[in-house]
């Protein structure tokens, strides 16, 4: 630590006060969901009581029902939409951030593709899967979470390319490669850390999206997202399956999230500082 | 692409090259964006019934003219702004000072950053059903907690409801502008903060005359991403409240979700959702215009 950065103790103290009073407003809630899924229906009505029978009832009924199915269908969705993205995104991106084609112009729209509402896009795509027959299915859902999952894979992509020398392409060249053949197999690995990175980060986009779900998606295709919103049904009896549902989606994204925070504060100062 | 093709990048097989790289992108934002787009806006000029597809007339403005003379849509719109407008200063005030705090964190910088960063990672659906659980008037701890203290708060009443769904958002959304910031400060150059140093700058003049305007950039960046996205409220309505109490929480996305897929009234849906859109447009213009202007 640099001298200049010396604090006071009085910052000091206030400053470790702040994370702590962050970390519990965060954890709390949590731990109190957690109490909660493993508590009874006479349990669950006293709310402060941390002393209790732990029952497992709640975490067995939860996955009998269609939780799984859901689950798999989030996956499903997330996972096709990220392919997707990057067997588009990728040579798109390598092609902006190397030959600059396009111009501005291409970046601009990448940019705005990304704030389109997606309230705007969900009528139509509504209206083209029901005059096309695929309402219900999990194509509407793919579509629609491609609109924003694209551009911005497409955007971070542009910014690991942009690290990469030109000097490795133009040896591939040299050594007898197609530029086709040198991308692939010289300039690809060279960004795979940070497609990795965008990839969950994407994963979790789509993981997390209800409003397209809900309104796109149909009753033997539902998402994790949808599933949880039907536990919406405020008996007490149904509160300690709720918090199930609750972790049993929230679970794997935080989980995710631990690989890729360090590397998204980079992707994030990268695009916001190109500015 | 030919074995022959030299290293240069101005040859005429690049050119054609780099389009074809670029090909799938356009083509699938064309499907996915640029149809629907269009379909949306031929939609709010049309008067359209699902049940009667064929029969639909061009009607000129006339969704839009119904639209603006709805009151409903007016207090739509004030309780969607409303709420941004509280969500974001929270957050980016909270954010900026978690971001400072965390910064110069040194023991178990990961695991507080992976803590602290957890929420926004969460489905939105979830986040509104565990707060709805947590602040229920009956089987919620914080208001058992508050009861022990003989304070009462309805958070789900009509004068606190917006506000409650408001913070809910700012328990959510905070760690995205702390990511934001961590990130601006990072790449933050040092020689600046040693000059200041060296002059004998207080703590508090380094951060208002050097740090704050370094991080403007990102910050313009974040308030924008974060204004956009609240602005798109609609798990917390969906979960919560379903707009109530009254109209108290009515709020855009779920307007035009109610308006769409409850009545099917889709060419008003589609009429107030292209409004979203001009002031989107709006927005983004000043707040681009605006750094740019400095940096001439």
């Amino acid at each position: 630590m640099n001298s200049y950065q010396k604090e006071t103790l009085l910052l000091k103290m206030v400053r470790i006060l702040l994370i702590w009073i962050s970390i519990l407003t965060v954890l709390i809630p949590f731990i109190w969901v957690i109490l909660s899924s493993f508590k009874s229906p006479s349990d669950l009505s006293d709310a402060t009581n941390v002393f209790f029978t732990p029952i497992l009832n709640n975490w067995t009924n939860v996955f009998n029902s269609g939780i799984p199915i859901n689950f798999i269908n989030s996956f499903i969705v997330a996972f096709i939409t990220i392919l997707i993205s990057l067997i588009v995104g990728l040579p798109a991106a390598y092609s902006i951030s190397k030959f600059k084609t396009g111009g501005n112009f291409t970046k601009l729209g990448i940019l705005i593709a990304e704030v389109v509402p997606s309230a705007t896009l969900v009528v139509p795509i509504f209206l083209a899967s029901y005059f096309l027959g695929i309402n219900g299915s999990i194509l509407p859902v793919i579509f629609a979470h491609l609109t924003f999952i694209l551009p911005i894979i497409t955007w971070f992509l542009i910014g690991f390319f942009d690290a990469v020398p030109n000097s490795l392409e133009e040896q591939a060249l040299i050594d007898g490669c197609t530029r086709f053949g040198a991308f692939i197999k010289i300039i690809i690995p060279q960004v795979l850390p940070g497609v990795g990175a965008a990839s969950i980060f994407g994963f979790v986009l789509s993981w997390n999206d209800m409003f397209y779900a809900l309104i796109l998606g149909g009753k033997d295709t539902q998402t994790l997202p949808m599933a949880i919103a039907g536990y919406n049904t405020f008996r007490g009896v149904q509160l300690g399956e709720m918090s199930v549902a609750i972790l049993v989606s929230a679970i794997p994204t935080i989980i995710l999230s631990f690989f890729i925070q360090k590397r998204l504060i980079k992707m994030m100062g990268g695009g916001a500082i190109k500015e | 692409m030919s074995k022959s093709n030299s290293p240069s990048l101005t040859n005429d097989s690049v050119s054609i090259y780099k389009w074809k790289l670029l090909f799938p992108l356009i083509l699938i934002l064309f499907v996915i964006l640029v149809f629907p787009l269009g379909y949306s806006l031929w939609l709010a000029f049309h008067d359209f019934s699902i049940i009667d597809p064929d029969s639909n007339k061009f009607v000129g403005n006339a969704q839009f003219q119904k639209v603006l003379t709805n009151p409903m849509y007016w207090t739509v719109m004030k309780n969607t702004f409303l709420f941004v407008l509280i969500a974001v200063s929270f957050e980016v005030i909270l954010g900026v000072l978690i971001a400072l705090a965390l910064s110069k964190q040194r023991i178990l910088k990961n695991f507080t950053r992976a803590v602290i960063l957890a929420p926004m990672f969460v489905t939105p659906i979830a986040v509104g059903l565990m707060f709805r659980f947590i602040l229920n008037n009956q089987l919620g701890f914080i208001p058992a907690f508050l009861a022990k203290f003989n304070i009462s708060i309805d958070f789900f009443g009509s004068n606190y409801t917006l506000l409650t769904l408001a913070l809910i958002d700012v328990w959510q959304w905070t760690p995205f502008i702390i990511l934001m910031i961590l990130s601006g400060l990072e790449s933050l150059p040092q020689d600046p903060f040693e000059a200041a140093y060296v002059e004998g700058a207080s703590k508090l003049t380094v951060f208002l005359t050097i740090t704050l305007p370094l991080l403007k950039p990102v910050l313009l960046v974040a308030i924008l991403i974060r204004s956009l996205d609240a602005l798109k409220v609609f798990e917390y309505v969906y979960a919560i409240t379903k707009g109530g109490p009254g109209t108290s929480t009515e709020t855009l996305q779920f307007y035009i979700h109610k308006l769409g897929f409850g009545y099917y009234r889709l060419s008003e849906a589609a009429a107030v959702s292209w409004t979203v859109v001009v002031i989107i447009m709006i927005g983004l213009i000043i707040m681009l215009k605006s750094p740019k202007k400095e940096s001439t």
